[in-house]
């Protein structure tokens, strides 16, 4: 089984940034990511939870690929987390099928 | 005025929205597992603006454009945007609210509730008064010049980077989904009339809307409930604001209603709409360009304390003042 290191990002962001934050993967070199929508949960201010009446919930984008893309994207987030909320974790995975990213 | 006040809210206390609101209410407090579907809640909040859009345009086609419409209109459109003003400066200089959050939250209160509305609409129709098609209008005018209001009161030190201008702020002010459904269904039901009223008539009036309205609610009060009872940052003040802040609104706008000469039924919806305050599309334009205004101060009180208060005491309490103003 052929693995190749790649690097991966969890991107925690309000719904309203969704449309910048994935122009910027993009951008940035990212072949390809994934975005999940969230329930519910707890941050730094407290509890948090979908409504269903149109009040924006949080969204985690997972996006994976070459250092040099993340590199690009952590910068871009680093500006932009000094006026939105959100956060970012970053971590080495190995993948198969490395031409995909 | 206090006899009729009291019977009023007892009427009111027992219509079968207002109870089902109460019965959400229960159920979040006491943390049942009651509740409705998120995309189940949308579309019944899409039902319930499409409804009020399109009856409202019905009934503006039939009664055609008249003065009243434009009093009407003209006050909400003036009372959106000046009010937020006022109440950032009842909030920053007595509630001693930080100066982000308090133009936050005047924006929440400058603009306005849709669902205060619709169960104003069915109070007013429960109890036989009758009200202008057009103040489905009133009611879009007044959705979103609040947010530019607060925008003008924080100046570009408190917005985000390019909020005045950033294109996709301006497409959740102006489009939202809220505000173009119910701008866009009046219009419809504006070209349509009578004849649109025919064909879907059954779907957007009757007990199908008095059912929704009610589904609506129950999730309204379980929300409510819940929300209460995560708040961490509210204080006494707060509390008071979220409740004399819509009766000082609505008195003030029963009085312009007087000078505009409205009619009993559209000056008390008038009185709704400026006690109302707005958790839709206010709260997702406000996370966009105030993003320091802390959410744990404006949606609390516009959600939790302004709109059950306006539902269960306010609705009556302005119609009755309605009657002892406007006569």
């Amino acid at each position: 089984m052929h693995l190749v290191q790649r690097r991966k990002l969890d991107i925690f962001i309000e719904g309203h940034a969704l449309p910048r934050v994935e122009h910027m993967l993009g951008e940035a070199g990212f072949k390809g990511w994934s975005v999940f929508e969230g329930v519910e949960g707890s941050g730094a201010h407290g509890g948090w939870r979908q409504t269903g009446i149109g009040e924006s919930a949080a969204f985690l984008v997972i996006a994976i690929g070459s250092v040099e893309a993340c590199d690009t994207a952590l910068d871009w987030l680093a500006d932009y987390f000094r006026t939105y909320p959100g956060v970012v974790a970053v971590s080495d995975v190995s993948v198969m099928r490395a031409e995909r990213f | 005025m206090l006899e009729t006040a009291w019977s009023a809210a007892s009427a009111n206390l027992l219509a079968p929205a207002i109870l089902f609101f109460v019965l959400g209410a229960f159920a979040g407090w006491a943390k049942s597992d009651l509740s409705v579907p998120d995309q189940v809640a949308k579309i019944l909040a899409l039902y319930l603006m499409m409804a009020i859009g399109f009856k409202g345009g019905v009934e503006a086609n039939a009664s055609g454009f008249t003065a009243e419409f434009a009093r009407a209109g003209g006050f909400g459109l003036a009372f959106s945007f000046l009010a937020p003003f006022a109440a950032f400066a009842v909030l920053r200089f007595v509630c001693r609210i930080e100066r982000i959050t308090a133009a936050a939250t005047a924006a929440h209160y400058g603009s306005v509730s849709v669902v205060t509305f619709a169960a104003g609409s069915e109070y007013l129709r429960s109890i036989g008064v009758e009200f202008s098609g057009h103040m489905a209008a009133v009611l879009a005018l007044m959705e979103t010049p609040a947010i530019l209001a607060a925008l003008l009161i924080v100046g570009s030190n408190g917005r985000a980077p390019g909020a005045r201008f950033q294109p996709a702020l301006w497409r959740e002010v102006l489009l939202n989904g809220a505000a173009l459904l119910l701008t866009g269904s009046f219009v419809i039901g504006l070209i349509t009339g009578e004849a649109g009223m025919a064909r879907i008539g059954g779907f957007v009036s009757g007990a199908l809307f008095q059912g929704v309205l009610c589904l609506f609610l129950l999730d309204m009060g379980v929300i409510a409930a819940r929300r209460l009872a995560e708040t961490r940052t509210l204080r006494l003040v707060h509390v008071m604001f979220a409740t004399a802040w819509p009766l000082l609104s609505a008195m003030f706008a029963l009085f312009a209603a007087k000078v505009l000469g409205l009619s009993l039924g559209d000056a008390t919806l008038l009185a709704v709409l400026s006690g109302s305050a707005s958790y839709i599309a206010v709260p997702a334009a406000i996370r966009m360009a105030l993003p320091k205004a802390d959410a744990g101060v404006y949606l609390p009180m516009s959600l939790a304390m302004t709109f059950p208060f306006n539902l269960v005491i306010g609705i009556p309490l302005y119609h009755a003042a309605a009657q002892w103003i406007i006569g």
